[in-house]
C-alpha cells in the first residue's frame, strides 16, 4: 500500500503522512477503509513501529484516521472534506516549487509549463 | 544448578568425540571391574583401569578448553552468578573424573596381594584398611587432575610460540612438586585434603576475581591481535614470520628452565628424558602442524611451486629446531655427566631427542587436510612408541644394540613420514585447511 | 514514575591519559530504538561496555534498571541480552548444544521461539559451530541472546558480516522484537541504511563525545542541505552562519547547516539577494557531513 524509502531526507513518519493524505485526497482510501496495523506494516517494510505510530496519531489528530477499539485505524467518514483549502495547497507547495524549479532549469516558458499540467490533468480525468 | 549441570554434561558429552571417549573409558572401568572382583589373578588387570580412568580424563577435555573461552566472553559475566557456577562445574568435573579410578584402586590393590573381593569383605579390617587406600587414591586422582586440567588449558589458549613456552615452564614447576606425592605411598587423606582445599580455594579467589583485577589493570582498549608484522626483509625470514618460528630462544629458555631445576637432587633421570621429549616433540609437531595452513599466506607472494615451498618450510623448521635441539642436547648431556649418568644412558638417550622433534616435525608437515583418523592414529602409535622407548632407555631394561636397533628403525619412520609429507603437500588443497578463527578487528 | 532502561551521567573512560568517552549524559526509555553510530575507533564498542558494566567507568557512572552497572543483580542480569562484536561461540560444539548451554543460565528461555528462528533464519541445530558460515555465526550469536527474551537488548555491530537477505530477515526479527512489550533496543552499526529503518533515536559519536542525541526524525530536520543561487558578486560574498560547509562556485553554493528556520532562510535570501532552496539529507550525508 505504501511506498517507504528510508534513505530519503523526508523522515518516514512524513512519508506515510503524505502518502495517506494524498490516498484520502485522490479517493483510493475510502472512508471507513482499514489501514495496515501498526505492527503489520512495521514489519513488512522493516521499520520501527513508533515511527508508524507517530504517523498514524498525527493523521488521528487531523481527523483523518479514526481509531476503533481492537480494530485497526479506518479513515474517518468525513475525512475528504475535513482538511480546508489551504492547508490541502500548502501540502502541495513542496511539489508545486519543485516541478517550476525544474522547468527553469530546463529553460520552459510558464506558458509550456502551465500546457504540460493541463495536458496531464484532462488526461488524468478519464 | 542446572547450568552446573548442563556444564558438566556438555565437558563429557557435548562432541561425538568426548562422548565416544567418555563411554568407551566408562566401558574400560566396568571391565575392569568384573575382571578385578573375580579374576583378580589375571595379570594385567590394572592396565584396563589405568586405559579406562585415562580415557575418561580424555573425554572430558573439553572441560579446559570450554572454562576458557566462557571466562573470556561476555557471555557469562550477564548472566546472574555466571562465573561462580562456571568453577563449581570445575569442581565438579573433577570429584566426577577421579571417580572411577577411585572406586576401582581397593580392588587393584586387592588384587595386588592376590586377594579376591569376597574373601576381603568377610573380614572389616582388611576392608576399612582398603577403603582408606581408596579415599587416598581417589584424592590424590582429584588433585593431579586439577594439575592436568591446568596444563591442557594453557596449551589450548596459548596462540603463539611465547605463550607455550610460558606453558611449559608452569608445567614443569607443576609437574615436579606433585609427582613425588604420588609415587611416595604414605601420602594420607588428611594431607590431600588439605592439599586440596588450599588449591581450591586460592585457584576459586583467583578465578572469581581475576576480571575485577584485569579490569583494574587495563591500561589501554582490550587488546585486539594485530595482523602478523608484515614481512620485512628476505624470503627466509618472512616464512619464518608466517610460521612462527622466527625466534627458537623461548623454546629454549621454556626447555632451559625445567631441566636446570630437574638437576635438584633426589629427581630420577628417566622422568626427565620421557618429560623432555614428550612435552619438546609435542611442541614441534603442533607448530609443525599449522605449518600447512599458514603456508597459505605465502603461496600468494612468491611464485614458487608448491614442491618449492614445502622445502622452504623444512628449512625454516629445520634452523628452528636445530638451535633448540642443539641447546637441548648440550644441557642434557651436561646434566648427565653433573648427576653421573652411566655413559651408555646418554649415548641412548640423546639420539631419542633428535628422533623425537625430527619424527614429531614430520608428522606434523603432514596435516596438510585438518586432523583426520589417519593422522591422529600415526601421531598416537608414534608417541607411544616414543615414550616406551624412553622409559626403556631411562630404566636401562634392554641392552644398548638393541635400543640402537629401535631407533634406526624410528630412523627410517622418519623418512618415510618425510616422503609421506612432501607427496601431500604437492597437492595441498587450501579450502581443506582453514586456519583457526584468528581475533580480527573489525573496528570498534 | 517509570524507571528508565539506561541512565547515565557525566560517563566518562579513560586508558592512560586518551579519554576514549567524554562526560556523557544519555537516558534510555523502554520502548526506544537506539542507533549508535560513529567512526571506526569512535568508542562505540567501549561505550556499549561501559553500559553494561564489563568495564568501569573512570568518571561518572551509569545503571541499568536503576542499579549501577558495574554492579548488576542478578535479576537484572536476565533481562539484558548482549551480542559483542567478535562472536564467541564453543566452535567444537553443535548449534543445539552451544544454546542449551547457554539456555541453562536462565530461568526463563522461549524453546519454541528459538527453534521457530533457527529454521526461519536457516541455521541447522546439528550443525558443528566451525562448520558454519560466518552469517550463520553471527546469526546464532544474535539468537543466544534472545533467548530468555530481554527488556534491554544491546547489539554491538550485529549485521556487519550478514548479506543484504540476512540483514532485512534480521532487521524484520527485531522489528518485532521492539513491538512487543517495552523492550529497548540498542545497536551500534556503521549501515547506516538499517539504523535508518530501525531507529528512533540516534546517538553520534565523535571524539568520545554526543555529537547528537535525539530523534531520528528530528535530525533529518534539523541538518539540511541549501541549494543557493545568485549572481556572482552575491554568491561571492555570502556568509552563512553556522554552516557545516560551504561551496561556492559561480552563481551558486551549497551550504549544509545545522537547525535551519525560515527566519534564517528569509534573511539569507534578503541579505545577500541570492534565492535558497532546501534539500532534505539522508542519514549517510548527515553523518558524513558532520564529520567533514
Amino acid at each position: 500500500m505504501f511506498v517507504l524509502n528510508p534513505q530519503s531526507g523526508i523522515p518516514i513518519y512524513r512519508q506515510i503522512l503524505d502518502q495517506v493524505r494524498r490516498m484520502v485526497a485522490s479517493g483510493q482510501l475510502a472512508p471507513g477503509a482499514e489501514l495496515p496495523s501498526v505492527r503489520d506494516l512495521a514489519v513488512k517494510h522493516a521499520v520501527n513501529p513508533m515511527t508508524v505510530s507517530k504517523a498514524y496519531s498525527l493523521l488521528e489528530a487531523e481527523g483523518l484516521l479514526e481509531r476503533n477499539r481492537g480494530r485497526p485505524m479506518t479513515v474517518a467518514s468525513q475525512a475528504r472534506n475535513a482538511s480546508p483549502l489551504n492547508k490541502r495547497l500548502q501540502q502541495i507547495q513542496p511539489l508545486v516549487e519543485h516541478t517550476v524549479l525544474a522547468a527553469k532549469q530546463l529553460e520552459l516558458s510558464e506558458a509550456e509549463l502551465v500546457k504540460a499540467v493541463r495536458k496531464n490533468w484532462e488526461n488524468g480525468n478519464d | 544448578m542446572r547450568a552446573v549441570a548442563r556444564l558438566v554434561h556438555s565437558y563429557f558429552a557435548g562432541t561425538p568425540l568426548a562422548r565416544a571417549l567418555t563411554l568407551g573409558g566408562l566401558a574400560l572401568n566396568v571391565a575392569s571391574l568384573l575382571v578385578l572382583a573375580y579374576l583378580p589373578q589375571i595379570e594385567h588387570s590394572l592396565a584396563f583401569a589405568m586405559l579406562g580412568q585415562l580415557t575418561i580424563f580424555l573425554g572430558s577435555c573439553l572441560m579446559p578448553w570450554m572454562v576458557g573461552r566462557l571466562a573470556r566472553g561476555h557471555a557469562l559475566q550477564l548472566v546472574p552468578r555466571g562465573r561462580l557456577k562456571l568453577l563449581a562445574s570445575i569442581y565438579l568435573t573433577m570429584a566426577l573424573v577421579a571417580l572411577p579410578a577411585g572406586l576401582l584402586s581397593p580392588l587393584v590393590l586387592a588384587s595386588g596381594v592376590g586377594a579376591r573381593l569376597p574373601d576381603i569383605l568377610e573380614n572389616p579390617n582388611a576392608a576399612a584398611y582398603f577403603i582408606n587406600l581408596g579415599f587416598v587414591t581417589y584424592t590424590s586422582l582429584v588433585l593431579t587432575s586439577g594439575w592436568l586440567y591446568l596444563i591442557m588449558w594453557f596449551l589450548t589458549t596459548q596462540r603463539n610460540l611465547a605463550g607455550v613456552a610460558k606453558a611449559l615452564i608452569v608445567i614443569a614447576l607443576v609437574m615436579i612438586v606433585p609427582a613425588r606425592e604420588i609415587r611416595e605411598l604414605d601420602a594420607t587423606i588428611e594431607w590431600n585434603l588439605v592439599q586440596l582445599a588450599i588449591v581450591w580455594t586460592v585457584f576459586g579467589a583467583g578465578f572469581m576475581y581475576w576480571p575485577r583485577l584485569r579490569a583494574k589493570l587495563a591500561r589501554r582498549p582490550v587488546r585486539r591481535e594485530k595482523a602478523a608484522a608484515a614481512s620485512r626483509d628476505t624470503w627466509g625470514r618472512e616464512v619464518q614470520l608466517m610460521l612462527g618460528t622466527s625466534n627458537p630462544w623461548q623454546l629454549v629458555a621454556a626447555m632451559a628452565v625445567p631441566i636446570l631445576l630437574a638437576t635438584r637432587p633426589g629427581m630420577r633421570a628417566p622422568e626427565i628424558w620421557l618429560f623432555m621429549l614428550t612435552i619438546f616433540s609435542t611442541v614441534m609437531g603442533s607448530i609443525a602442524g599449522q605449518a600447512a595452513t599458514r603456508s597459505r599466506a605465502l603461496w600468494l607472494r612468491r611464485g614458487v611451486t608448491r614442491v618449492e615451498l614445502f622445502a622452504e618450510v623444512e628449512r625454516a623448521f629445520w634452523r628452528h629446531n636445530g638451535i633448540v635441539l642443539a641447546v637441548l642436547l648440550v644441557l642434557m648431556a651436561g646434566m648427565g655427566s653433573y648427576m653421573h649418568l652411566p655413559g651408555e644412558l646418554l649415548a641412548a638417550g640423546l639420539p631419542l631427542l633428535v628422533l623425537g622433534s625430527t619424527l614429531s616435525t614430520s608428522l606434523g608437515l603432514m596435516v596438510t587436510r585438518g586432523l583426520r583418523w589417519t593422522e591422529i592414529v600415526a601421531a598416537s602409535a608414534v608417541m607411544l612408541t616414543l615414550m616406551i622407548v624412553a622409559l626403556l632407555v631411562g630404566t636401562m631394561r634392554v641392552t644398548l644394540p638393541v635400543i640402537f636397533a629401535i631407533e634406526t628403525v624410528l630412523a627410517a619412520v622418519v623418512l618415510v613420514l618425510r616422503a609421506v609429507a612432501r607427496r601431500r603437500w604437492t597437492h595441498i588443497d587450501w579450502i581443506e585447511c582453514r586456519p583457526a578463527r584468528e581475533l580480527v578487528t573489525r573496528g570498534t | 514514575m517509570i524507571e528508565a532502561t539506561v541512565q547515565a551521567n557525566h560517563l566518562s573512560k579513560a586508558f592512560g591519559t586518551k579519554r576514549v568517552i567524554d562526560d556523557l549524559s544519555f537516558e534510555v526509555s523502554p520502548g526506544d530504538v537506539i542507533g549508535v553510530l560513529g567512526k571506526n575507533g569512535a568508542g562505540k564498542t567501549t561505550l556499549l561496555e561501559l553500559m553494561l558494566g564489563f568495564t568501569p567507568p573512570t568518571d561518572g557512572g551509569v545503571q541499568v534498571f536503576g542499579h549501577p552497572s558495574v554492579a548488576l543483580p542478578g535479576n537484572v542480569k536476565v533481562r539484558v541480552g548482549f551480542v559483542p562484536q567478535q562472536d564467541e561461540l564453543l566452535d567444537q560444539l553443535n548449534v543445539a548444544e552451544q544454546l542449551r548451554v547457554i539456555a541453562s543460565f536462565y530461568p526463563h528461555w522461549d524453546v519454541d521461539l528459538i527453534a521457530r528462528l533457527c529454521s526461519q533464519w536457516g541455521v541447522d541445530p546439528k550443525a558443528r559451530i566451525k562448520n558454519l558460515s560466518v552469517g550463520e555465526r553471527q546469526k546464532l550469536s544474535i539468537l543466544l541472546a534472545f533467548g530468555h527474551k530481554p527488556d534491554l537488548l544491546v547489539l554491538d555491530e550485529p549485521v556487519a558480516s550478514l548479506d543484504p537477505l540476512a540483514r532485512r530477515q534480521f532487521l524484520e526479527q527485531l522489528v518485532e522484537v521492539s513491538t512487543d512489550g517495552d523492550r529497548a533496543i540498542i545497536f551500534s552499526s556503521h549501515i547506516v541504511s538499517d539504523i535508518e529503518r530501525l531507529a528512533n533515536r540516534i546517538w553520534i559519536l565523535k571524539d568520545g563525545r554526543l555529537n547528537w542525541q535525539g530523534d531520528l526524525d528530528s535530525l533529518k530536520e534539523a541538518i539540511v542541505r541549501l541549494h543557493i543561487r545568485g549572481d556572482a558578486a552575491g554568491i561571492a560574498g555570502m556568509a552563512v552562519p553556522g554552516a557545516l560547509s560551504l561551496r561556492r562556485e559561480a552563481g551558486f553554493a551549497t551550504a549544509v547547516v545545522r537547525d535551519w528556520t525560515r527566519e534564517r532562510q528569509r534573511a539569507l535570501e534578503d541579505q545577500n539577494a541570492v534565492s535558497v532552496e532546501v534539500e532534505a539529507l539522508g542519514l549517510e550525508e548527515i553523518f558524513l557531513e558532520l564529520h567533514r
